[in-house]
């Protein structure tokens, strides 16, 4: 989603985009910008699509030069399908990191009910571990015996790992 | 002088003043005197002198120790020696307990002190009226061969089981007790077998039998944590505080988080691993279960296991499975 504009591309996105919205009516026209055969192209092209936009009937008639032209103008440039300004362009940096931390922050994890499962269910809910003495059960209530107060079975919980 | 007759006056004005409600007085004034038993007892049980042999029953299982006590120019120390199975010793001192495990010639230092028996509540345990009733057998018992006051510890709620407690009459050492269910039927219970106490405890008695000195010594890596600031919202239980919060080595060799809860006088361990990192291991309980006195719950939180120990009932357990939340981190992304 986020979207990085590379200096170099800035330029020949600018003058297109500079076109696209004074054909749109925005900004001064600068002529002289587009006294070149490339900018009258794009000028015509960009009312073209503009006029094709508004109207379906102008896209019952394409002639042989709209061809030539519109396949030119992508050529030219073909990142820019519609017309970018940029201020919103700004604006679309911005928000991708934030739509994404607060996406982040909504995951929450609960516990999975394991009584849920049919191997589980014909079971009784508490069952009975046996020889807690072996397994790694027995870890982890000696070590919450180190805490448990009244209670007086004590032994140490590094009996192995640790002291190995 | 002038102090205790203006006492006296504002004794005899209350008495006044009160006599309408004398009844419901005297219950709370049980509940005030039997609170305030049980932490005498708590300092009876680390501020005095004692030598005893305790035993510890479970179903069918049954284990013997013996601890003496002492308070000398140096502080509190203390030595702690199972009698069954393979020999241990923890010595207090320093507020800090060597654990000894002499057929490794290993001693275990663990940095923090845990009271125990005959030591009875756990943190400050300030909260406890809230949460248990207290009530005084008017007779006194028999433990040890010594005279105890029993008090009856009734949980208000389903969270916790209850206690019945026998506490000396002379020193306030706590002598027995026991763990009732909610049926009121033992769970376990424990109680001195015989004990010396005061001036009759002999100081030499303190000094352990084994020469640690070429013994490797070992120091489990504990760190301190907030398991709150790692993302982990775990609803409070009634009653329940955080007394420790720390990550620890398991035997496994993996690191885990244990936090643990306790209302001043049941306590709850809540281990939370990473998943990836316990694949390996055998059977940890998934769902509740149960081992002697002591009631487990599993569950898969994420990509984290959770699991909750403790002696109190197992839907307590579950109820804090159930009202716990992991929320990862975001990671600023600027």
């Amino acid at each position: 989603m986020q979207v990085k504009v590379k200096p170099e591309d800035q330029t020949a996105a600018s003058f297109e985009s500079r076109v696209s919205a004074w054909v749109d009516g925005q900004g001064d026209i600068r002529s002289e910008v587009l006294d070149s055969p490339y900018g009258r192209q794009v000028w015509d092209t960009y009312h073209l699509i503009g006029d094709v936009l508004r109207s379906d009937d102008l896209a019952h008639k394409p002639s042989d030069l709209f061809y030539a032209r519109v396949s030119r103008a992508i050529d030219a440039e073909p990142a820019i399908l519609a017309p970018q300004r940029h201020a919103p362009l700004l604006k679309r940096v911005g928000l991708p990191g934030l739509v994404v931390a607060a996406a982040v922050a909504t995951v929450v994890w609960v516990a999975l009910p394991y009584l849920s499962t049919p191997a589980n269910e014909a079971a009784a809910p508490v069952h009975i571990v046996a020889a807690a003495e072996d397994t790694d059960v027995s870890d982890y209530i000696d070590a919450h015996r180190q805490f448990a107060g009244a209670n007086p079975i004590r032994r140490v919980s590094f009996d192995g790992g640790a002291a190995r | 002088m002038v102090g205790g007759i203006l006492r006296a006056g504002l004794l005899a004005f209350s008495c006044l003043l009160m006599a309408p409600v004398a009844l419901a007085q005297s219950n709370t004034e049980t509940q005030d005197d039997a609170f305030e038993l049980l932490q005498k007892a708590q300092l009876a049980a680390r501020q005095s002198d004692y030598d005893g042999v305790f035993t510890y029953q479970q179903g069918a299982t049954m284990q013997s120790s013996r601890v003496v006590h002492l308070v000398d120019g140096t502080g509190e120390r203390e030595r702690l020696e199972i009698l069954d199975g393979a020999p241990r010793e923890f010595i207090l001192q320093d507020d800090m307990v060597h654990c000894l495990l002499p057929e490794k010639k290993v001693v275990v230092i663990e940095d923090r002190r845990i009271d125990r028996f005959p030591s009875l509540l756990i943190g400050q345990a300030e909260g406890l009226a809230d949460f248990y009733s207290f009530h005084m057998a008017g007779t006194p018992e028999r433990v040890a061969g010594r005279q105890c006051v029993l008090v009856d510890v009734i949980p208000k709620d389903e969270h916790r089981y209850g206690y019945r407690l026998c506490i000396d009459s002379q020193t306030h050492l706590l002598l027995k007790a026991q763990t009732l269910d909610t049926d009121r039927k033992v769970v376990d219970q424990i109680a001195f077998t015989s004990v010396r106490l005061g001036n009759d405890v002999r100081a030499d008695q303190i000094e352990s039998a084994w020469d640690t000195k070429d013994w490797k010594t070992v120091r489990p890596i504990v760190t301190p944590i907030d398991i709150a600031s790692l993302g982990w919202r775990i609803a409070p239980l009634p009653g329940f505080d955080y007394v420790t919060q720390i990550s620890r080595p398991m035997r496994s060799g993996a690191t885990v988080k244990q936090l643990v809860l306790s209302d001043g006088l049941a306590a709850i361990s809540v281990f939370i691993e990473a998943v990836s990192e316990t694949q390996e291991r055998k059977a940890l309980p998934k769902g509740g279960a149960r081992t002697g006195a002591i009631n487990i719950y599993g569950a898969r939180i994420g990509d984290h296991w959770f699991t909750a120990i403790g002696e109190v009932p197992s839907g307590t357990l579950r109820e804090l499975a159930d009202h716990t939340e992991y929320v990862p981190l975001a990671v600023p992304s600027n």
